[in-house]
């Protein structure tokens, strides 16, 4: 069937609305996105932005090196990490604050806040609290008999990587609890009646009504917290550096590091190229799900 | 029985609510502790004396508010830019029937995915060839990056929800296109226009990475560059002052905050968060 000349009008008006989008699209995302690949096959000096095309020459030494495979370890122990804790402190914390109690929204809110939070409140908050001498977090668990002596929280293993796991769940856990508790106000109540007349109990209930209804949203969760955790530059850079010396150094902080401390961008690019290709398996189970869903 | 569960339901749950926010508590104590009080082993848990000092240090003799009125300036522009287009593209690629439709609200997905590392070194090159560097409208161009496809994708799911009969019902009357848009979806749009860009402000408001890179100088930094330089500049480390800074900061970020709460859901899932 051909369209009518009205449905042939209406397409082009919507081309015409879209239109500002894709200019700026392809100005500010498509172009560097292609840019970033070519570059990757240059040797370029970051100060005077001069270089030579090297071929695949950047990939060899990615492939070759330890640097990127390191690095790219250490993203997984802190994604795997931070993901996890987020993930059960978070739908913890969502099945309480779905419980009928007091000031409830207020709980809420006071929950949920870290979220919106900008990344550098967060950290410059907890290197405070994490301070060797006068760090309230030592302090703290020295009064209450866990430690006898203040710990290295940043400057030491594995004590730094479990600092940014922890700061890195604080700072994101509410948001699975947003979605979470989003998701649990809609489990139609005579489910939780029926099994309670079949004599199930309150951990019999969880896992026979309420996980399996929560199980498609935690997967889209997971999903979006593994990309965005693999990610992560603000909070780690910002608390650590990536030290003592490399060792919470994740991909992200390894591409800056390349482009603006060791000024070779050709290689922070192809660093970057291969980062964004360990992503995009992640990405592509992401958006087909939602698409899937969707449709 | 019942109100006794749900006593002690009720202090759990606070107990650790408050452990949860005892970082931000803590962060406004130091900030109203005089230096003295502040550098005391074991810290007092409740301060002794309360001076907001730090709070007019900050304001007279650190160029903190030149770092928020960049911020505000910053942040108020990438919003408008951004969510003048994402309504007119969202509706485009709601309401309307093309070629690629589909492909373009999965690329706006991917996009909105992308690690931002993998765009700031073409992006500060961009820059340095356009002669942008060290503007603020080089960072209004860059956070374009992310706050475009994230106002989009949120749009869309509102767009979603404004009833298409409505629209309809006004096209047979006579009305053009835009002419429904404006009269009959835009007034229903609008709570969901507000929260996109107050979502899209708080993006843009906590930004670090572009910031970093494409920023150098004083004049046009934001408020997390900004601050951050105040902690490596100082000589010594003034806590007080910096958890003034991060206190100072987030009031923005509160006032949003306490206007969102019925947006929550739908607003930083981006809409992705369907389950």
């Amino acid at each position: 069937m051909t369209p009518s000349p009205l449905e042939r009008r209406y397409a082009r008006l919507g081309v015409l609305l879209i239109a500002p989008t894709i200019v700026v699209f392809s100005a500010v995302i498509v172009y560097p996105l292609i840019a970033a690949i070519y570059l990757s096959l240059f040797s370029i000096y970051t100060p005077t932005l001069e270089g030579e095309f090297v071929g695949v020459a950047n990939y060899v030494e990615l492939l070759s090196g330890t640097a990127f495979w390191s690095s790219l370890l250490t993203t997984l122990i802190w994604t795997v990490g931070t993901l996890t804790l987020q993930i059960v402190l978070g739908v913890a914390m969502a099945l309480l604050l779905n419980e009928n109690i007091w000031f409830r929204s207020l709980a809420r809110s006071l929950v949920l806040f870290p979220y919106f939070l900008s990344t550098v409140v967060a950290v410059l908050v907890w290197k405070w609290l994490f301070n060797d001498l006068y760090g309230a977090l030592n302090h703290g668990l020295m009064q209450l008999g866990i430690i006898d002596m203040p710990l290295d929280w940043l400057g030491t293993m594995p004590n730094a990587m479990i600092g940014v796991i922890l700061v890195g769940a604080w700072k994101y856990f509410p948001f699975v609890v947003i979605a979470v508790l989003a998701r649990l106000q809609t489990i139609p109540e005579p489910l939780y009646e029926a099994a309670r007349i079949d004599g199930a109990g309150p951990i019999a209930r969880f896992f026979d009504v309420t996980l399996p209804q929560l199980r498609s949203v935690l997967t889209v969760i997971i999903l979006l917290r593994a990309i965005w955790d693999f990610k992560e530059f603000d909070l780690l850079y910002l608390l650590t550096g990536g030290g003592p010396v490399t060792s919470t150094q994740t991909l992200a902080l390894l591409v800056y590091q390349e482009a603006f401390s060791l000024n070779r961008m050709g290689q922070a690019s192809a660093y970057a190229v291969a980062m964004m290709l360990v992503m995009l398996v992640f990405m592509i189970v992401y958006i087909r799900r939602t698409n899937g869903r969707e449709v | 029985m019942r109100i006794y569960r749900k006593l002690a339901l009720t202090l759990f749950v606070w107990a650790l609510v408050l452990l949860i926010s005892f970082p931000l508590v803590w962060m406004v104590i130091t900030s109203v502790k005089p230096q003295t009080e502040l550098f005391r082993i074991p810290p007092t848990w409740v301060p002794e004396t309360v001076t907001f000092e730090h709070y007019w240090k900050l304001l007279s003799e650190t160029p903190f508010l030149t770092y928020f009125g960049n911020s505000v300036i910053l942040s108020g522009s990438t919003t408008l830019f951004v969510v003048a287009l994402a309504t007119l593209g969202a509706y485009s690629l709601v309401r309307f029937r093309y070629r690629g439709r589909e492909t373009l609200a999965t690329l706006v997905l991917f996009t909105y995915l992308l690690p931002s590392v993998v765009l700031v070194i073409p992006l500060y090159l961009m820059m340095v060839a356009l002669g942008l560097s060290n503007t603020l409208f080089s960072l209004v161009l860059a956070y374009t990056t992310f706050a475009l496809p994230y106002a989009l994708w949120l749009m869309r799911s509102f767009m979603d929800g404004v009833p298409e009969d409505l629209e309809s019902a006004a096209l047979v009357d006579g009305a053009s296109r835009m002419g429904a848009f404006k009269d009959i979806i835009f007034p229903q749009l609008l709570p969901g226009i507000i929260s996109t860009a107050l979502f899209t402000f708080i993006l843009a408001w906590n930004e670090y990475l572009y910031a970093l890179v494409l920023v150098n100088s004083d004049a046009s930094r934001p408020l997390t560059t900004g601050v951050m330089s105040m902690l490596i500049s100082a000589f010594n480390i003034e806590w007080s002052l910096l958890m003034a800074a991060s206190v100072m900061m987030s009031v923005p970020l509160i006032v949003i905050f306490a206007f969102l709460q019925s947006y929550l859901t739908s607003g930083f899932g981006g809409g992705a968060v369907k389950g």
